[in-house]
């Protein structure tokens, strides 16, 4: 029984909590970073062209079907 | 055994990733659409092949690395979409007045998935390489 002590007490315990272990790993450098482009007048124009499109043809779902948006 | 690059790989993945998500659309409501405009059926685009379609364009826009905004390249590819639609239905008799409009829609619609969503997406995953303008 003392031997097994010994055996034990040399060794240090399984760690069983892995999170801070995979976080260590990851790091900040497997974070991605998104930059989203400032929403500016070529937005604003695309978006109400969309819409004005929609509301010119007379039927904007089948419109859309024909786009592959529906 | 052929390797590709990882930049084309990702470069592909995230146009078809895009491109796959935005089926939810199609996928999603077309069924109820149709319910309420049964003519709404008899045109029949292949948007299934939009993943593959942006994913190629998306490659091809890391390779060639043209001298115009990610957006203007998606509103490329968007023209040539409606122009090629256009033709299809002509080509099965479905063709509609309102599809002259479609390469204009297809253009801003695209120029905007481009630019906020492609875009950054090719950015922050390394596809753009040095360029940084989106």
């Amino acid at each position: 029984m003392r031997t097994l002590g010994l055996i034990r007490a040399a060794t240090p315990p399984p760690v069983r909590d892995l999170w801070p272990r995979l976080r260590a790993r990851l790091g900040d450098d497997e974070r991605v970073h998104l930059r989203l482009p400032a929403f500016g007048w070529r937005e604003a124009s695309a978006i109400a062209v969309a819409l004005g499109t929609l509301a010119v043809v007379p039927d904007p779902l089948r419109f859309l079907v024909a786009c592959g948006l529906l | 055994m052929a390797r590709p690059r990882r930049r084309d790989l990702l470069a592909y993945l995230v146009g078809a990733g895009v491109a796959g998500t935005l089926l939810i659309g199609p996928y999603g409501l077309r069924v109820a659409v149709i319910e309420v405009i049964p003519g709404a059926a008899a045109v029949q685009p292949p948007f299934f092949l939009l993943p593959i379609l942006w994913g190629l364009w998306n490659l091809l826009w890391t390779r060639r690395q043209p001298a115009m905004s990610v957006g203007r390249w998606g509103a490329l590819l968007g023209v040539l979409a409606g122009v090629v639609v256009n033709l299809l239905f002509v080509a099965e008799g479905g063709w509609f007045r309102a599809a002259m409009l479609l390469p204009l829609f297809l253009a801003v619609v695209y120029y905007l998935i481009w630019r906020v969503v492609i875009g950054p997406l090719n950015e922050a995953l390394g596809v753009d390489g040095e360029r940084t303008a989106v």
